[in-house]
């Protein structure tokens, strides 16, 4: 009797987490429609619909209830009016300028545009509120509840969102059966050029799509306010994270291009999120956090790794796609011996000048930024080994060097071994994890690489930091000393950032080895082509897992350095995974490609906020966050950096302006519209 | 016995057979041409062949042992070559950083922990080695050149100089005249016939170009529909008048 009672009890709860997941599903659906739509018309994997859709709620929210505008003319403004005109734009004025630029260099725009876009709008707007009060969905009353079937309670946000989201989608099948650009879609889809060829503007096409999913991800954004409470909200910044993911597992379902799969997949993974927070047991630190916003991550990265569909996916189906011009010259990195020589002379003049005002003059605080900027080099290193050398990018950077921050922590804590031994120890276990992750999800490659890392990432931030044996115990705190070495006291300010040059150097000679050697040839053969470095006997999986391992070890180091910096890991303000993404974007801006540039990368993001924007300036810190997410665009032209872009241009008007004559390839890297037509490849 | 033996091969694309039930096999140090019209299969067939697909039926052997289910690169290890119809080199590196690539794969010695001791920099003896074949096949003094800076026959032969860095027993080249003119197909047919009778490898010439399979192959396959429609020394095949009337047309008889 009482098993037949418990049974009734789970069934009914089953049923009406069921009824509460279909709204969250239909939000996620929405962003995951958004997803495909600009993935197959126009090649952008875009991110930063999470920021679109961030944007629109906060709009919403600002208008209605800050301001006390009435519902309909906040919707109108934020979702119809600024959604659609924010994705014209990005389309407009970014993305149909880099039509030509291969999918990874579109992600990390749109990594970058994820990154500025929220803090633009907070600058703008003065939108500054960690929590949102009193958020209201777009129907009045909406907290009303009904019962369905007289038994399970649904409110009316909820039922509203899932009704706009199902007549979204059949207005959306409707848009593309029956009317012009519909079609035109549908075309553009199959082949953007062939399409063209039939006389039908592909640009246009790309901008009407582009305005339909921001539309989408805009109304999304609405939408999930209500309903979305425990999975954090999209009203505070990094609260559409979870969201974003959801949506990209949705989206992942249907390999990027189903629209129906999408859609359905959403649903699913909404029902399946309501589904394991009734069900899953409390007991567990790790089942506990995928009642909540960590089930998203797990989801994603499992689809991504299990679904055969993604394995099978084949790329390019476009007929025409042999006819288009090979991405611009990645032989921008060979330099004139000039180059080098002045290049040198000059870091030495600098290093020099920097090195007697620190050891001579600098303060504390001065030490202790430069200190930041030699660590933060360290780690930086790590992405130019991976997206530099490799061609490939990981968003789980910074995981590996909160890996090697509490290595460093647990083994002086737990045993009263070397802190440098224990930064080691973190460093050996970040390459490990960073094997283990890499074999199922490397083969795939390109963008699904980048998600799966980011869902890595965000898993390890969300659930195994609050595992003891990770993030150590309250009780303990997260205290880190500074090293002690061969009888040396490293615990000075100076004496510790002795010791950060010296692993700066040593990581960095490792780092041109590697580049100058047998792994530095086959990644430059893998990214050059596949197919033929295989045709040789390179197997490409396993020179990215090594080369990928090597990245994690490095930025664990860097960690580890951090840690005894700061002389505890402060894990919040250093390693959470936003601020991966943001780490990611200054070092491709500025240039992945060299040595150089991940030091000037990692000076950069210390001295940057610290120096220009704010003391001469005068302008709030989050503008870096703006500047260089927008940088990011230059991405797609000056895959090697626009430091070293620059450096390479300023000497080609020298030598000009010298008389002397400049040789060929120097030529060919300094215009940037040369960089496409030097590189036909197969052209007679 | 044959060196390389593809043995009924049949492979099919959503109801289409593209190769039906074909044989070929190819001994040590022979030079075989495989001819036929657009869309006859051949280039399915070579990608049996080398592991970018895999047959609905048949086997492919490899000096007695059975490689049909190995990936690309387990065959390219074994000493199998190939090139591209459309070149595909490493954009980034230089022309002897191709060669050296190879070869060091060939070898086994590129270990990152030697990468990381300064072990894995190039060695005066790999130079010297890489130097000698591009000398070889007339591309001396080029091995410091960028790739993009470099002819399409040039690019070719750095191709055909990349697959022999590997030591290959055999090299499967894709259509090496797509693209060429004619003086510069004949340039290239005659490195090649030079390098091959050095170093005596067995080659596989898919092609169009007739006349480049005329000069340069003893023994000859044509695939017609997916299906052999004849094989032999290539003289006979060329004289075949199925083979001229259905496959070659009024060419050959204008270009003999």
């Amino acid at each position: 009797m009482t098993a037949s009672v418990l049974a009734a009890g789970v069934l009914e709860e089953t049923i009406r987490a069921f009824f509460q997941g279909l709204p969250i599903g239909a939000g996620f659906a929405l962003v995951a429609m958004s997803f495909v739509l600009t993935y197959k018309t126009s090649g952008v994997f875009n991110l930063a619909f999470g920021a679109q859709a961030f944007i629109s709620a906060a709009t919403y929210f600002e208008l209605h209830v800050r301001r006390d505008w009435p519902i309909w003319s906040a919707v109108l403004v934020a979702v119809v009016l600024v959604a659609p005109v924010l994705g014209l734009l990005l389309e407009r004025l970014i993305f149909r300028h880099v039509h030509a630029a291969s999918a990874v260099a579109k992600l990390v725009i749109s990594l970058g545009l994820l990154v500025a876009l929220p803090e633009l709008f907070k600058l703008i707007v003065d939108y500054d509120r960690e929590q949102p009060f009193g958020a209201v969905g777009i129907i009045p009353d909406g907290t009303t509840v009904y019962r369905l079937f007289g038994r399970y309670p649904v409110t009316r946000d909820e039922i509203a969102a899932f009704v706009i989201v199902i007549a979204a989608a059949l207005a959306l099948a409707a848009l593309f059966r029956y009317t012009r650009l519909g079609l035109r879609i549908r075309a553009v889809v199959q082949s953007p050029r062939m399409t063209e060829l039939n006389g039908v503007n592909a640009d246009w096409v790309s901008s009407g799509s582009w305005i339909l999913s921001s539309f989408f991800a805009g109304l999304a954004g609405v939408l999930l306010v209500p309903t979305t409470s425990s999975l954090g909200t999209v009203l505070v910044p990094q609260g559409y994270f979870p969201i974003v993911i959801a949506a990209l597992a949705a989206a992942a379902l249907g390999r990027l291009v189903n629209l129906p799969a999408a859609l359905f997949g959403g649903l699913v993974l909404g029902v399946i999120t309501t589904e394991m927070r009734t069900h899953l047991p409390r007991d567990n630190v790790i089942l506990n956090e995928l009642r909540g916003s960590a089930l998203p991550y797990v989801m994603l990265f499992a689809i991504i790794v299990f679904w055969p569909a993604i394995r099978r996916q084949i790329a390019g189906a476009d007929p025409l796609l042999g006819v288009s011009p090979p991405p611009p010259a990645l032989a921008a990195t060979s330099r004139s011996r000039g180059m080098t020589i002045y290049t040198r002379i000059m870091a030495l003049a600098f290093f020099t000048a920097v090195g007697i005002w620190t050891f001579g003059y600098a303060n504390n605080f001065w030490i202790s930024r430069i200190t930041h900027s030699v660590i933060f080099s360290i780690i930086f290193l790590s992405i130019v080994v991976f997206t530099g050398l490799g061609g490939q990018i990981a968003l789980c950077q910074v995981t590996f060097a909160a890996i090697g921050a509490f290595g460093a922590m647990q083994f002086a804590q737990r045993w009263d071994v070397s802190v440098i031994v224990g930064m080691l120890a973190g460093a050996a276990i970040a390459a490990a994890v960073g094997a283990v992750l890499s074999i199922p999800v490397m083969r795939l490659g390109g963008i699904w690489l980048a998600i799966a890392t980011l869902a890595f990432a965000l898993f390890f931030h969300d659930v195994l930091v609050k595992y003891g044996w990770v993030g150590g115990s309250l009780f303990h705190g997260r205290g880190v000393p500074r090293p002690q070495l061969f009888g040396v006291d490293f615990s000075s300010h100076k004496n510790f950032l002795i010791l950060c040059i010296a692993i700066l150097v040593l990581v960095g000679v490792l780092v041109i080895l590697i580049r100058e050697s047998s792994t530095g040839m086959a990644l430059r053969a893998l990214r050059g082509s596949e197919t033929a470095a295989e045709s040789i006997g390179v197997i490409s999986w396993r020179s990215r897992v090594i080369v990928f391992s090597v990245s994690a070890a490095i930025a664990a180091i860097g960690g580890g350095l951090l840690a005894m910096e700061e002389k505890q890991v402060s894990y919040e303000a250093n390693y959470d995974p936003q601020a991966g993404l943001f780490w990611l974007v200054i070092v491709v801006v500025l240039g992945a490609r060299t040595v150089e540039g991940g030091i000037q990368a990692g000076v950069a993001f210390v001295i940057f906020p610290e120096l220009i924007l704010d003391r001469w300036l005068g302008l709030h810190g989050a503008w870096r966050y703006v500047l260089f997410g927008f940088a990011a665009i230059s991405f797609a032209r000056h895959p090697e950096g626009l430091l070293e872009h620059g450096k390479r241009r300023s000497q080609a008007l020298m030598q000009r302006a010298f008389g002397r004559r400049q040789p060929a390839v120097a030529a060919a890297a300094a215009g940037p519209e040369v960089d496409a037509a030097s590189e036909t490849g197969d052209g007679p | 016995m044959s060196l390389l033996v593809a043995d009924g091969i049949t492979k099919r694309f959503a109801g289409i057979t593209a190769v039906d039930d074909v044989h070929i096999a190819l001994d040590a140090g022979e030079r075989v041409g495989l001819i036929g019209p657009n869309g006859a299969g051949k280039t399915t067939l070579f990608n049996c062949l080398l592991g970018l697909l895999r047959p609905d039926a048949g086997s492919v052997s490899f000096d007695g042992q059975n490689i049909t289910r190995l990936p690309v690169y387990r065959r390219a290890r074994l000493g199998i070559g190939r090139t591209f119809q459309r070149v595909e080199l490493f954009s980034g590196s230089s022309v002897r950083d191709h060669l050296l690539f190879a070869h060091r794969i060939r070898s086994g010695t590129g270990a990152l922990w030697k990468d990381v001791i300064g072990l894995g920099l190039p060695k005066p003896a790999e130079i010297e080695r890489c130097d000698a074949l591009l000398e070889s096949l007339g591309l001396g003094g080029m091995g410091d050149e960028p790739i993009e800076a470099l002819s399409l026959g040039q690019s070719r032969l750095v191709e055909v100089a990349r697959a022999l860095m590997t030591q290959p027993r055999v090299v499967l080249l894709d259509e090496p005249s797509s693209g060429l003119d004619r003086a510069e197909t004949t340039a290239l047919a005659e490195t090649l016939a030079r390098i091959q009778s050095e170093q005596g490898f067995g080659m596989l010439l898919v092609e169009h170009d007739v006349e480049l399979v005329a000069s340069f192959t003893e023994r000859t396959y044509v695939l017609d529909f997916g299906k052999l429609i004849t094989h032999g020394p290539t003289p006979d095949v060329m004289r075949d008048p199925e083979v001229r009337a259905a496959y070659l047309g009024d060419f050959v008889a204008g270009a003999q």
